[in-house]
């Protein structure tokens, strides 16, 4: 038998050439979840500014309205990406059992599916971010071209961390309700919109600093309020995206026989 | 088409029986298959010691009672279940047929539908494209063809399943008890394309209880028996053995 991490590859591998089906399933289930409705996949955006401006008007008034807007928006717009990822993932290959059972797929197809599902909603969410960008009358600069790479970073991460929490969430069924409770409690533990004053001594600090999400929310914000980039967050998520991506292919080789039985 | 070929040797499955790792215990689906229990885990031998050769031409026919191994023995030949030991050589491209549930999508529409398996199955777009009218077609569904699929009667589903799985060309097709749902018209129908499939030199294995079924689509029957091979006859000496 091919060691855990050749089976894996193997598989990836296999999933990236069949670019049209998990393009097709994507599309399909964008437009699943919103069939029958007027709005359609535009309901993604409204969610985003309705979310975002609860926030400004709650919470803007003590700093520089403008400012904080931006600081919200930018930090929303990776939060619910990352809220995306984690939700979806942990119950990816259950929602997937139909195929699963009943095809050949690489389970790496259903991975890059919901990738690309993931982009999708962050397109129409990055749509309502622009807006704001606008409306605020946001400072671009040159510095801006830092999202650039902090998006590629976000990307390469999320290709493992779905595998990680999708593996993970069909040996453990219970994973999927453990991680909407963490991801709804996390949104206040993230600094999402909190921070900008800089007043993150103590308690607040240590959540700020060893939270590794809040590198992830700052590798794309810092570029985006400040046109600088961050170098240690970048530095950080570039080792956690290091070390999720092994981790990711031995459980994918080790589980791939199994998964069909447990789902 | 070059002529397909299967060829067996002793394939065996056996899986863990996962006790999932939950909070929720002592939850177990019903197996039919052999259970042993070593230690706290406990396996399951699906399939032992298969061995067999088709070749072009050949419509083998799998019957057993339920939990015998069929429908395991049709997952490893398509791909779904890999064998854990044994192997399984396989020339041809190899379609299946399973329960309608599996790989369809109910919430799309059944032209959808005959886009995303063709895509599965590995055809490009604009191939699809060409074969979509003949595939709707021989599926009798007419306007219902952009309804979805959860909209479909059984024998609806069936028709759809059958034609999209026929119509990609394959050279090796694999069903499991599908044939129930259609109607004596499409059956007979069905029968054609099976038998036109099986002279341009592929193979059919039809897994069914159906024994007047298989006596008449299939020259060869095999009997399973708790994951083995009970026996292996042509279809004569197996009708004089009924």
């Amino acid at each position: 038998m091919a060691s855990p991490f050749a089976e894996a590859i193997g598989d990836f591998h296999t999933a990236l050439k069949m670019r049209p089906v998990w393009m097709a399933l994507a599309q399909e289930d964008i437009g699943e979840q919103h069939r029958r409705t007027t709005l359609g996949p535009s309901w993604l955006l409204i969610n985003y500014l309705l979310l975002v401006g609860t926030f400004i008007v709650v919470f803007g008034y003590q700093t520089d309205p403008r400012a904080f807007a931006r600081y919200a928006a930018s930090g929303m717009l990776v939060w619910l990406y990352i809220t995306d990822i984690v939700t979806l993932s942990t119950s990816l290959f259950v929602r997937e059992a139909s195929f699963i059972k009943g095809t050949r797929l690489p389970f790496s197809v259903y991975v890059l599916r919901l990738l690309m599902q993931a982009i999708i909603r962050f397109g129409y969410m990055a749509l309502g971010w622009a807006g704001i960008m606008i409306l605020t009358g946001a400072p671009v600069s040159p510095g801006w071209l830092w999202i650039v790479p902090a998006l590629a970073v976000i990307l390469l991460a999320t290709v493992p961390a779905i595998i990680v929490f999708a593996v993970s969430g069909a040996f453990f069924p219970d994973l999927q309700f453990i991680m909407q409770n963490l991801v709804r409690v996390g949104m206040f533990l993230t600094p999402v919109f909190w921070g900008m004053d800089g007043r993150i001594a103590g308690l607040r600090g240590h959540l700020y600093t060893f939270n590794p999400f809040t590198h992830f929310l700052e590798m794309f914000r810092e570029p985006v309020l400040h046109g600088t980039l961050p170098v240690p967050s970048f530095v950080i998520c570039t080792a956690i995206t290091l070390a999720l991506w092994p981790m990711a292919l031995y459980l994918l080789g080790k589980t791939r026989r199994q998964i069909v039985f447990v789902v | 088409m070059s002529g397909a070929s299967i060829k067996a040797s002793e394939i065996g499955l056996t899986y863990r029986l996962m006790r999932r790792l939950s909070f929720a215990r002592g939850r177990h689906a019903p197996v039919h298959h052999r259970v042993e229990t070593e230690g706290r885990k406990q396996f399951v031998t699906a399939l032992d010691g298969v061995s067999f050769e088709l070749s072009s031409g050949d419509r083998l026919g799998l019957i057993g009672h339920n939990g015998a191994g069929k429908t395991t023995l049709l997952k490893v030949l398509y791909g779904v279940y890999e064998p854990t030991s044994g192997s399984v050589d396989i020339s041809g491209r190899v379609d299946a047929l399973f329960n309608i549930n599996l790989g369809f999508r109910q919430e799309a529409t059944g032209r959808r539908n005959i886009v995303l398996r063709g895509l599965v199955t590995g055809w490009k777009l604009d191939q699809i494209e060409a074969r979509m009218d003949e595939i709707i077609a021989f599926s009798e569904l007419g306007d219902f063809i952009d309804m979805p699929l959860k909209t479909y009667s059984a024998g609806m589903s069936a028709r759809l399943a059958f034609s999209i799985a026929t119509s990609f060309d394959p050279e090796i097709l694999l069903m499991d008890e599908w044939i129930g749902a259609g109607d004596a018209d499409f059956r007979q129908k069905a029968q054609t394309r099976m038998r036109e499939l099986t002279e341009k030199a592929g193979i059919i294995v039809l897994a069914s209880h159906s024994k007047e079924l298989l006596g008449r689509v299939c020259n060869k029957v095999m009997t399973l028996e708790d994951g083995a091979i009970k026996s292996l006859q042509s279809i004569d000496e197996w009708k004089a053995a009924q």
